[in-house]
């Protein structure tokens, strides 16, 4: 257990309605966002001094502290990488917090993904970047490798070749999600579960990867308070201690094309998982119920591997019969995840994580007492493990 | 409108027959033939002013051009044509033919007159650039009652945007270069797949960079990769659009011999562990992109190989000085030809050659190679990919046979994205 593990919690959650149209600005979502969180852990905005966010997000610490009347800030920061940022600002915040830069830190996240720009479109600016992601980009996007879903699916049909996965393996992390985001009223497809045949006729993206193998676009914003554990157990709803936070890049990385290791799969959550379980002196067996970020469901298989919940190839067996569902070994994405709740850049997946913690999921997990929250793959990404 | 009812009005004016001669707005004059002459460069003594001053062939129809504020004359056939299939939804217009033969040569101060009649309408067609109707017409132009040219003239009238799937490969997401990875560049341009190598250790790397990260020798080189590889993974891309790409797409992690991986399209199916080879691409002027093939096909779109030319080939380099006054030498003030934003505004890249300079420069070429007493007795143009400025045009030509003095020519005039113009011309060499 190292000294940082469990001084920071999470102490509110807040968040906008999920949609396909906000019809508000970006800057008024994060702000709505906000409020509600730190309205969840009883606080007022003048007791943030704390602002974190992600490198893409289009609000400013100073814009968002602006519209709250906030007073001073003492620390503020932003963490690359787009959804691989996730868990790392809340790593911000309990670092921040934990080393006595801030008293309380909000981690904040908002967008019209679907109704602004879309993720899921050709993002001609990310080749156009005149720095080394650009130079980067233009082994991938001049032919025509530029959407997340192609770049996936490079590594997804390796990964089937290797492995002997199917595109029904894949299947069954949409049907899970699907099924969770069914019982929940936040989700966007709250009441419309999917079934293996759905999954198998929607129509392909990019082959190997369909329509529902992909996550949504999403309007919306997710904002999170962290302040210290002793603080937190104070405060209206209590303390969700922050068991372990981590970052990881591996060998050879890029964002979304790490290609070019001879494993072309996603190491860098490997390094994560394996800092989380040194730091929290736990393993997987202790965790009850996981939020695995899922902009594609190939890479919540990979995950699974690389976290140690089972060995390398084996994720197809580990996720059949129902094993990632409610009622299952290790039900994953209790709110529906990005696929089924909204594709909020992985930040509404620490709020289910806080939710099953708090026991107020509605899709509850029984005895859930630690919950691994995963940020984007296949880009240099981030972790948690919350808990008791 | 049914295709029904379009060719029901079609027929009231191919009904007509011939249109009233319309005489050209100025005789054939020195100023205006001194004008063309400039802006095509063409320097045959017989266009320069003097007693003998002759109008080029390639003028005839100048000469009747309505001019920069036009007022139609009643009963043209083809602005008459023209507006049922504007009517009718068929709004954009694209020349595909122009056909010209020339009786004798005008002389300054003979006043020309044309007359025309609707040949031909034809569709509605599916073509590459969309649904459309192919309109020909005929005009014979004349000096009192001596015939003195003819024209067979054919246009497409289409539908924008119902085009098939055409794809502009110059829209492609350009790769970002610095001084670390533009010999990679450089190298695809020149037919060369590079691959970087660190000249202290040896190291083979892909992607490039500044620093060995094997002996941080900043010192390095490249060398030329066999182009022979296996696909270690791949996929098709459906959707959403990709600008420049031809969907589906198929992209492929190549594993190559010398041992390190690079992303390509790959012309055809693959699967993993399947021999793939290099061919390139070229996009425009400055990005030619590596793409694949499974070993021992043929490449789709084969490196454009120069075709075998008769005639000395002649590289005209395209500004948009010679666009635009070529254009209105040739009295055509269409404004595509010399608006570059109205143009963009039409959905072109930029403003393009017309026709009837066209028809100019091929004759240009044949003559400057022929000498300057060669009689152009007809020229046939099949036109296609537009000339825009800052591209360069080029024309080759091949003799196709010879017979009873009459010498027949084509002429391939291609720019960057493809064939410009085909010609045939009839000639009658000195």
């Amino acid at each position: 257990m190292s000294g940082f593990s469990g001084a920071a919690a999470i102490a509110g959650i807040g968040a906008t309605e999920f949609s396909k149209e906000s019809g508000r600005s970006e800057l008024q979502l994060s702000a709505e966002a906000t409020l509600a969180a730190i309205a969840d852990a009883g606080l007022t905005a003048a007791d943030v001094d704390g602002l974190v966010t992600f490198t893409m997000d289009s609000t400013s610490e100073i814009a968002l502290a602006r519209e709250l009347g906030m007073g001073d800030l003492r620390f503020f920061s932003r963490i690359n990488y787009g959804g691989g940022a996730a868990c790392a600002t809340v790593q911000q915040a309990a670092m921040a917090v934990a080393t006595g830069m801030a008293d309380v830190v909000v981690a904040y996240r908002g967008f019209n993904e679907r109704s602004g720009q879309r993720f899921g479109q050709v993002q001609k600016w990310a080749a156009e970047q005149v720095n080394t992601n650009g130079l980067d980009n233009a082994w991938s996007y001049p032919h025509g490798l530029s959407t997340p879903a192609a770049t996936v699916a490079m590594q997804a049909r390796r990964y089937m070749h290797e492995y002997g996965a199917t595109s029904a393996d894949f299947g069954a992390v949409a049907v899970a999600d699907r099924r969770h985001a069914a019982t929940n009223p936040n989700a966007f497809f709250h009441e419309k579960p999917i079934t293996i045949e759905d999954h198998q006729a929607s129509r392909m993206i990019a082959d190997p990867l369909r329509l529902l193998d992909c996550c949504q676009e999403s309007d919306g914003a997710v904002a999170i308070v962290v302040t210290s554990t002793e603080r937190a157990r104070d405060l209206k709803a209590g303390a969700v201690p922050i068991v372990a936070a981590a970052q990881g890049s591996a060998t050879d990385q890029f964002v979304m094309t790490s290609y070019y290791r001879d494993d072309i799969g996603i190491p860098e959550i490997g390094v994560v998982g394996r800092d989380l379980w040194r730091q929290s002196g736990l393993s997987p067996a202790d965790i009850e119920t996981a939020v695995l970020y899922d902009h594609f469901t190939p890479y919540v298989l990979m995950q699974l591997e690389e976290l140690g919940f089972c060995g390398r190839g084996e994720a197809k067996d580990f996720i059949a019969g129902g094993a990632i569902e409610i009622g299952g070994r290790l039900p994953l994405n209790t709110h529906g995840g990005q696929l089924g709740e909204a594709y909020i850049h992985g930040m509404n997946g620490i709020a289910e994580a806080v939710r099953q913690l708090r026991g107020t999921s509605v899709n509850q997990v029984d005895g859930a007492q630690h919950v691994l929250v995963t940020a984007g793959t296949g880009v240099p990404t981030s972790g948690l493990i919350l808990g008791g | 409108m049914t295709p029904e009812e379009i060719l029901e009005r079609v027929e009231e004016i191919k009904a007509r027959g011939n249109s009233p001669a319309r005489e050209a707005l100025d005789p054939v004059n020195v100023p205006m033939i001194r004008h063309w002459a400039e802006a095509i460069g063409d320097a045959n003594p017989r266009w320069a002013p003097g007693p003998d001053t002759e109008a080029p062939p390639a003028m005839a129809q100048v000469w009747t051009m309505y001019g920069l504020n036009p007022e139609r004359m009643p009963g043209d056939p083809l602005p008459d044509t023209m507006s049922i299939f504007d009517e009718a939804g068929y709004t954009s217009v694209l020349g595909t033919n122009c056909d010209q033969t020339y009786a004798r040569a005008l002389r300054p101060g003979e006043r020309v007159a044309i007359s025309t009649r609707l040949d031909e309408v034809v569709g509605p067609k599916v073509t590459g650039v969309g649904e459309g109707w192919f309109i020909t017409t005929k005009s014979i132009w004349t000096v009192g009652d001596e015939g003195v040219a003819t024209m067979t003239f054919r246009v497409l009238k289409f539908k924008p945007g119902t085009g098939r799937a055409s794809v502009d490969k110059t829209k492609s997401a350009r790769p970002m270069i610095n001084r670390d990875t533009e010999f990679f560049w450089a190298g695809t341009a020149a037919g060369e797949l590079r691959i970087q190598t660190c000249n202290a250790c040896g190291e083979l790397r892909h992607p490039p960079g500044p620093v060995c990260p094997v002996c941080h020798a900043m010192d390095r080189g490249y060398v030329v990769a066999s182009g022979r590889g296996t696909v270690h993974s791949f996929l098709v891309h459906h959707a959403p659009a990709v600008p420049g790409k031809k969907l589906p797409l198929t992209l492929a992690l190549v594993d190559l011999e010398e041992g390190v991986r690079m992303i390509g399209e790959v012309d055809g199916e693959v699967a993993i562990g399947d021999d793939v080879e290099v061919w390139f691409d070229p996009i425009d002027d400055e990005v030619t992109l590596a793409k694949w093939r499974p070993s021992g096909t043929q490449a789709v779109e084969p490196e454009p190989e120069p075709e075998p030319s008769d005639i000395p080939v002649w590289e005209l380099p395209i500004t948009p000085t010679l666009v635009v006054s070529t254009a209105l030498a040739t009295r055509d003030f269409q404004d595509v030809h010399h608006d570059r934003d109205r143009s963009i505004g039409h959905g072109s890249k930029d403003i393009f050659i017309n026709i009837l300079s066209t028809n100019g420069l091929v004759q240009r070429y044949v003559t400057d190679w022929a000498g300057p007493q060669t009689q152009i007795l007809s020229c046939a143009l099949r036109l296609g990919a537009p000339a825009h400025p800052y591209d360069t045009l080029r024309f080759s030509g091949t003799i196709v046979s010879e017979q009873d003095g009459v010498t027949t020519i084509d002429v391939a005039a291609a720019v960057s994205i493809g064939m410009h113009a085909n010609a045939r011309l009839e000639v009658r060499l000195p």
